[in-house]
């Protein structure tokens, strides 16, 4: 039992991991910090909870003495049933990280602890699934091209006629573009981007790939890099000067936190954003004017975890919906400490965490609660699904826009 | 019994220093020997410094940016609050110490001195006892393992026999100072007895802490800065 996860988690444990496990005092600050404790009260939330009992797995056993002192578990079906709640019912949203004194990484401890549990065969299979698709996808885009960009052409159609600017243009694949914009799933990425990018007059291409990684949610970091190997590839083929990302949290993060790391000189040239402070770069430049004061539906922003907090983008999607709405007002707490959605680290995509999902968002839906706000902006794809998950199961009432939708439908041409 | 008092007194406050001295090294050695994560972790929002993460960390605790944090994301500065005086008066207990190690005359008069040691000793004491009620209380209790009880334990022995030292009549100001100032010198000087049996208590149990700190989660002393500059780095 366990002895698979106990032997992975081993041979992976970092520096920062090494020092969780040696220092933690468990003065259990965390607990607070963390929306999946807040409902549940059970110890197995309690992100100290969560590194003790990686660490009582991977100590060495066998004396009474330290065993007792070290409170050593002998791996049975309780503690894999409480180690599969530690360690899943996480969105990696590192809350905790911020209030624990030591700034001790819970996030990194799932990811790393959730790769171990996938060895086990105890992992989110459909996450590691979706992951290995994007891998594989490298290696067969030549056979998708063609039909992905007639799919496009298509789209392009659409949006020409439906917002009747016949010149919209959306180029795929184009050599010497200045922006390589890197989408997610779904055209719900691609339309406001053609429109804002179309507006600002801006050289851009949309990549054949998408932003999303999720190897990057179980800790999977070789294909993680793989995953993101191909966009850099895209991009020296092309030769962009920027990369933009979509409205996606992880995928920014890894954009801002793993690149430098993984890909070194390779994209040591290339600017690399998200399309969050590209928007806000457009309208600070005058490239882009929008119909100010259009909006005066009480709306508000949620910081998502890995835009705000992991990344730093606070104030570009607050100037954004300044320039738009006229009722602009903020959660509370808001930026660094705001609370997670509930949604984040993978858990949107398997199908069993619905119900955890719901659960986790309490502490959102009452802070959008308590500002009686009609819209929620955010600027995360994860959070969105969330938002708009929870908006259906506490009848919120409440519409979920991307910052992009709401720039886009402001648009003066 | 000689023998003993003879290895007590003589010898293994030599070996608790060097195991408390290279169990830091051992601990840091073992940190930096742990591989280092392909990417950087940091937290935002983050001032860019010049001199790096190491003033990042200094400036952070300077400012107890960390415990507005708790305060606002707990709604309760209590335990927080109590964390950090727990620690200051650690600090100040040591530091009215040093006169007893280092034979310094008393800084600004022995009344001040005595009282300050009173004041902070009371205070440790009394901020360990809460930190054990803490502990003892819901969540906690269920997040704690034997060795934090020990940790505490350890730390009330202490802090208990100091303050019976403190307060005894019969204390000699000058025998132990003569007596540390030997051992650190090799220059020994003759078992102290005018604190009695608190002192053999007292000197035994920070011995005993000495030995252990390093192998406990006492080591987040020097931990706490090499921790916490993963988090700026």
């Amino acid at each position: 039992m366990l002895e698979k996860f106990t032997e992975v988690m081993r041979q992976r444990v970092s520096r920062p991991l090494q020092y969780f496990m040696d220092i933690c005092i468990r003065c259990g600050l965390c607990a607070d910090a963390c929306h999946f404790y807040a409902y549940s009260r059970d110890v197995a939330h309690i992100p100290a909870y969560r590194a003790l009992l990686v660490k009582k797995l991977l100590q060495s056993k066998g004396n009474p003495l330290l065993d007792w002192y070290r409170e050593n578990q002998h791996p049975d079906e309780r503690t894999a049933e409480e180690l599969r709640k530690a360690l899943w019912d996480c969105t990696g949203c590192r809350r905790c990280t911020l209030v624990c004194p030591f700034h001790l990484d819970t996030g990194l401890l799932v990811s790393t602890a959730r790769y171990a549990l996938l060895q086990e065969g105890m992992g989110m299979e459909m996450v590691a699934e979706i992951g290995n698709a994007e891998v594989s996808k490298g290696e067969i885009i030549d056979a998708l091209k063609e039909f992905y960009v007639e799919q496009i052409r298509e789209l392009e159609g659409r949006v020409r006629q439906d917002w009747g600017v016949p010149d919209l243009q959306i180029p795929v694949d184009k050599v010497g573009a200045r922006v390589l914009y890197v989408p997610v799933v779904g055209e719900h990425a691609i339309i406001p981007m053609a429109k804002i990018f179309h507006a600002a007059k801006e050289d851009w291409t949309l990549s054949l790939f998408t932003a999303t990684n999720h190897s990057f949610f179980v800790g999977d970091t070789e294909k993680a890099k793989q995953a993101a190997r191909w966009i850099v590839e895209e991009a020296r083929r092309l030769g962009v000067q920027t990369i933009a990302f979509a409205e996606c949290g992880h995928a920014t993060r890894t954009l801002f936190q793993f690149w430098d790391h993984w890909f070194g000189d390779e994209v040591a040239g290339i600017q690399r954003m998200s399309v969050v402070q590209l928007i806000a770069s457009y309208l600070q430049e005058g490239r882009i004017r929008v119909k100010s004061g259009m909006v005066d539906v009480p709306l508000t922003y949620h910081d998502p975890c890995n835009l705000g907090r992991n990344v730093g983008i606070f104030e570009e999607p607050r100037m954004l919906i300044r320039a738009v709405a006229t009722d602009f007002r903020e959660l509370t707490p808001n930026r660094e400490l705001n609370w997670c959605c509930g949604g984040g680290g993978g858990l949107i995509a398997e199908p069993d965490m619905k119900e955890t999902r719901m659960k986790g968002g309490r502490k959102k839906v009452e802070q959008i609660q308590r500002t009686g706000a009609k819209w929620v902006v955010t600027g995360c794809e994860n959070c969105k699904t969330q938002l708009a998950d929870l908006n259906e199961y506490y009848k919120l009432g409440v519409e979920v826009k991307g910052v992009w939708d709401l720039v886009a439908e402001a648009l003066v041409l | 019994m000689a023998t003993l008092a003879f290895l007590f007194y003589y010898v293994t406050p030599y070996i608790a220093a060097a195991v408390f001295l290279g169990g830091m090294a051992y601990r840091v050695y073992r940190w930096w020997q742990a591989k280092p994560v392909a990417g950087h972790l940091s937290l935002y929002p983050r001032p860019h410094r010049r001199w790096g993460p190491f003033m990042e960390v200094l400036i952070e605790t300077a400012t107890l940016k960390m415990v507005f944090n708790a305060i606002k994301i707990s709604g309760s500065a209590l335990p927080i609050t109590a964390g950090l005086a727990l620690h200051g008066a650690l600090f100040l207990v040591l530091v009215q110490h040093l006169p007893v190690f280092f034979h310094l005359p008393a800084i600004g008069g022995t009344t001040v001195w005595v009282a300050l040691g009173t004041v902070m000793g009371l205070a440790f004491g009394a901020f360990l006892l809460y930190a054990l009620a803490h502990r003892l209380e819901g969540r906690r209790k269920q997040l704690s393992i034997p060795q934090d009880y020990l940790s505490l334990l350890l730390l009330i022995g202490i802090a208990v026999t100091g303050l019976h030292i403190h307060f005894l009549h019969t204390l000699d100001p000058q025998e132990l100072p003569r007596f540390f100032l030997g051992l650190a010198t090799f220059n020994w000087q003759p078992i102290p007895q005018s604190a009695g049996s608190s002192f053999i208590w007292h000197f035994a149990l920070v011995q005993i802490l000495m030995v252990y700190f390093n192998f406990s989660k006492f080591s987040h002393m020097v931990g706490y800065v090499l921790a916490k500059m993963v988090a700026y780095s």
